[in-house]
């Protein structure tokens, strides 16, 4: 289990356009390198990895070495905080919505 | 620069019920502290004025001590609420997280009743369909449960 990174990292990572156009691209392709990952970009090599290293900080990036490659693969699990967050509330007014309508029954019978 | 369809999207809850009395009754939920504690949480300062700043207290978490800073943006009797919510710190993952959001409550009438939506906005989460796709399970739950959410009548 991957220890997720705080969400105001992950909210950093992704607030930059051009990392998230490589987050995209990751996560639209099962494994990529960072060769490829340039070719798809209009940014240097060295910005490419720049960028994934501030995915990878973010937990939404996982690298598998391979030779003399080095994969990168999307880790959805990775949005997992953002994601807990909402969905916490989503309970919370579902909640709230029963105790109010249990209410007006009192005030309004 | 190739920014296009990659803005960040920010998602939100909707929960949207229709309960059979009057928009006044309602709107009285929604405005006075005393019937708000019953329902929702006690405020700390809540005044239905546009500009009022004022608190609701949660449970903490972490370096949070649970306080949610809120601040009424519009008030429009019977019709519509909206105010900021904001909370958090920056040492919390899922519940206690940061928190910039909005809640807009309004009021239509339906028939003999009311129907009022809630909308919380301002959640964001990287725009990117295939991502939430991979999440896999636990994604579809949460949508899932946003889904029933709306018109979610037990």
């Amino acid at each position: 289990m991957i220890q997720t990174a705080p969400i105001t990292t992950i909210m950093r990572a992704l607030a930059d356009p051009t990392r998230r156009a490589v987050f995209e691209q990751i996560v639209n392709s099962d494994e990529i390198t960072v060769v490829e990952l340039t070719r798809a970009s209009t940014v240097t090599q060295g910005a490419v990895s720049q960028h994934l290293k501030a995915l990878k900080l973010a937990g939404l990036v996982t690298e598998r070495p391979e030779g003399r490659k080095v994969y990168y693969r999307a880790e959805p699990e990775g949005l997992a905080p953002l994601v807990d967050w909402m969905s916490h509330y989503g309970t919370f007014w579902r909640e709230r919505f029963a105790d109010l309508r249990t209410l007006l029954k009192e005030i309004d019978p | 620069m190739t920014d296009t369809v990659l803005q960040p999207d920010t998602q939100e809850i909707v929960v949207d019920e229709v309960f059979p009395h009057a928009p006044e009754t309602i709107w009285k939920t929604l405005t006075t502290a005393e019937l708000m504690g019953r329902w929702l949480m006690m405020p700390a300062g809540f005044e239905p004025i546009e500009g009022k700043r004022f608190t609701y207290q949660t449970t903490p978490a972490g370096d949070w001590d649970g306080t949610i800073h809120c601040q009424v943006l519009e008030v429009k009797p019977n019709e519509r609420l909206t105010y900021a919510w904001k909370g958090g710190h920056a040492g919390n993952t899922g519940y206690g997280s940061p928190l910039d959001t909005v809640v807009t409550f309004i009021l239509s009438r339906a028939g003999n009743g009311t129907r009022l939506r809630l909308v919380h906005s301002g959640f964001v989460l990287p725009k990117n369909e295939t991502a939430y796709r991979k999440m896999g399970e636990g994604w579809k739950k949460v949508v899932k449960n946003i889904g029933a959410l709306a018109g979610g009548e037990d």
